[in-house]
């Protein structure tokens, strides 16, 4: 498949609004986690959560809407494309944040109107806000692979240019917060109290984020200035289990090699790793089994989680973000929240910043449903 | 040069009552409430001990149409699946579980459940699918955007074949699923699953898929899609109208296009998000289907349309 190129990202994120405070807070290394008694799921139940600022994005659907327009406009203006450009541009959505935006509507039913419904939105209606704010008259879609979702959304979105049924494409994924899907995971014990340290002996689990990103993208022009290359990438089912790999990183490891085959890069020309890291017990042992199962020499790599939190359907937006970010800059951020190496996975994800070098990464993004999506992202 | 043609080798529609086969389905005279595990148990060949209704319907149709192909399909078929409302009772659920006065404890399986994808995966892991599996969430256009992502996906060689479904559960007070999707009183709530399965090879077809389009908001669609019929220049042309285009749509298309037959399904299913899995389906896999090109269309809220054209083959 024909290779892409990413000209521009934007994001809102626990850090901020803004890329720039996103690799601020990278650089700085803090994970950004607070409680959120707002949302009052049970005592029992409090966890630490990594929010963006809700006073200026409220948990409802204009607060996200503006989180995703501010995130559009932000990769717009990094890849100098103007309004009169978007004409011919898709918009590729990851998630919907309807659970969240119908969390809210009922909480403020049940204080006006106990035992009322809301209407609650369609998964398809901020998708549809944003394409008609941004004039957007390419192909408009919305994902719902889970964790998956917005990693989907960038295949797709290349899918779409390359094949030319739009000049370019808009990928934006988006995730808010809300004590359901807290209350979820931790009925199936995957939050981790003291925030995500993924590929950690003492890992149990994530802990949840929020954000927006977005990025725009576009094929590739010989001479034009691009962030990144889209080089190749996969995105496949495994069937094991709806809400497990399959322990021996199978399934995972047949969507990295088909990515790894439709960029054409083989696994050794791989310069380092974006793993998921949910920093679940099952999931992580599973990816690092895939990883060392794909690469005879494992190369470096790294995980996000611990930073701003599992964004879930937004992550494949927020973290190829994250990572490509720092990059520009010159390094590869290290693991947050990772401190002791997990004898039975036997690998240490990076520590210390890893100065960049040209070349081929792997990005990796797995969700519930056995959705797997693998990116190979060319830089330099 | 040419697209390369997409063909049509199975197709099921599965409506309220759980009746799936054509001769057997009636016109719906109210709303219906399913139970589908017999169905389940008896296609499935045990039950679905962690799925939702939705999970059922999904699953049903897609082991139902890969049935059809007479053989297991190759490992590397991809899977394209839409829904307008996905999880919807799940959610519910869950909201009422965790939100006062609720006890704020999710259910694990409810809140496993309530993910929309988890259709696509009980439906992928029915049949045997690995590959690509993709849920397309676009209110009423889910399934025509799935459709477009799998034909796309097909024409390019990316994918041998391709199992496409659409599912939409209803969901009780009558009132709040009327009021969610913005329907009047006297129609009746469906749900339903529709699959077909795709393929580039011409041999033992039922149908060849012709298009997808869509016409954007911003644009007279009713216009363009007249024309766009009229230039396959056919005598005799059904169109199968999806839940959101309206009577005076219907009659100023057979206004423009005389001879064009009006083939209704919604009487079969009711109406739900992704109905136009069922009625596409039902076009085929009717008892007293009639060769010929039939065409499918819808419109969203936004009054952005899309098209689906497809020749149904001689038996």
């Amino acid at each position: 498949m024909a290779s892409v190129a990413i000209r521009g990202y934007g994001i809102v994120s626990a850090y901020g609004e803004g890329v720039a405070a996103l690799r601020a807070g990278l650089a700085a290394g803090a994970p950004v986690l607070a409680p959120l008694p707002a949302l009052a799921p049970p005592a029992d139940r409090q966890a630490l959560v990594s929010a963006v600022n809700h006073a200026r994005f409220p948990l409802h659907p204009d607060g996200t809407g503006a989180m995703a327009r501010l995130a559009i406009e932000e990769a717009l203006a990094m890849a100098g494309i103007g309004a009169e450009e978007l004409r011919d541009c898709a918009l590729v959505v990851g998630g919907s944040a309807m659970l969240a935006h119908a969390e809210q509507a009922s909480r403020e039913l049940y204080r006006t109107e106990p035992g009322r419904r809301p209407r609650l939105e369609q998964p398809g209606t901020l998708t549809h806000e944003l394409a008609k704010h941004f004039d957007l008259r390419g192909p408009t879609l919305t994902l719902s692979t889970a964790c998956a979702s917005s990693a989907n959304a960038i295949l797709v979105a290349r899918d779409l240019v390359a094949r030319r049924r739009a000049a370019r494409a808009l990928v934006v994924g988006i995730e808010r917060l809300c004590a359901t899907t807290l209350s979820g995971f931790s009925s199936l014990m995957l939050l981790d109290p003291n925030g995500c340290r993924p590929f950690d002996v003492n890992r149990r689990g994530l802990h949840f984020g929020e954000g927006v990103g977005a990025l725009l993208i576009e094929k590739e022009h010989a001479g034009e200035p691009r962030l990144a290359r889209l080089a190749g990438g996969a995105s496949l089912c495994d069937v094991h289990h709806p809400t497990r790999a399959d322990p021996d990183g199978s399934g995972m490891a047949r969507c990295i090699h088909q990515a790894l085959h439709d960029a054409v890069v083989p696994a050794e020309a791989i310069v380092a790793v974006k793993a998921h890291g949910t920093g679940s017990s099952d999931s992580d042992a599973a990816e690092a089994a895939a990883m060392r199962s794909v690469f005879a020499t494992m190369p470096p790599f790294t995980a996000l989680k611990g930073y701003f939190g599992h964004t879930l359907a937004a992550c494949g937006a927020t973290e190829t973000i994250a990572f490509l970010a720092p990059i520009k800059e010159g390094s590869i951020p290290p693991t947050a929240g990772f401190e002791t190496v997990d004898p039975e996975i036997g690998l240490s994800p990076l520590r210390q910043p890893l100065p960049v070098q040209a070349g081929n990464y792997l990005l990796n993004y797995f969700g519930f449903g056995g959705n797997c999506a693998s990116l190979v992202i060319a830089h330099g | 040069m040419a697209e390369a043609p997409i063909y049509i080798h199975a197709a099921v529609a599965l409506g309220p009552g759980a009746v799936p086969a054509g001769a057997q389905r009636q016109v719906l005279v109210h709303d219906l409430e399913t139970d589908l595990r017999p169905l389940v148990r008896q296609v499935l060949g045990q039950a679905l001990r962690q799925g939702s209704h939705f999970v059922e319907l999904a699953a049903i149709g897609a082991k139902l149409c890969l049935g059809q192909i007479g053989k297991p399909a190759a490992a590397d078929t991809a899977l394209y699946f839409g829904t307008g409302l996905g999880q919807i009772r799940k959610t519910e659920s869950l909201l009422d579980q965790v939100l006062p006065p609720g006890s704020g404890f999710a259910a694990p399986f409810d809140f496993i459940n309530a993910s929309p994808n988890m259709a696509a995966f009980h439906a992928a892991a029915a049949v045997g699918l690995s590959a690509r599996n993709l849920t397309v969430a676009q209110d009423e256009l889910s399934f025509e955007r799935a459709l477009d992502l799998a034909i796309s996906d097909l024409r390019r060689g990316v994918t041998p074949a391709a199992l496409v479904g659409g599912a939409d559960e209803n969901f009780f007070p009558r009132a709040d699923y009327l009021r969610r999707l913005a329907l009047h009183d006297d129609e009746i709530m469906g749900e339903g699953s529709g699959w077909l399965f795709l393929d580039r090879d011409a041999n033992g077809a039922r149908g060849e898929l012709l298009c997808v389009e869509r016409y954007g908001t911003g644009q007279n669609w009713l216009d363009a899609v007249g024309r766009r019929i009229a230039a396959w220049g056919e005598a005799a042309i059904r169109l199968v109208p999806g839940f959101r285009l309206s009577i005076a749509e219907i009659a100023a298309l057979r206004e423009a296009l005389p001879g064009l037959l009006v083939v209704p399904y919604l009487p079969y299913c009711g109406v739900y998000p992704t109905a136009a899995a069922f009625g596409i389906a039902m076009c085929l896999e009717s008892a007293s289907v009639q060769p010929g090109l039939y065409v499918h269309l819808n419109r969203n809220a936004q009054d952005e349309a899309m098209l689906v054209a497809l020749r149904v083959l001689k038996a």
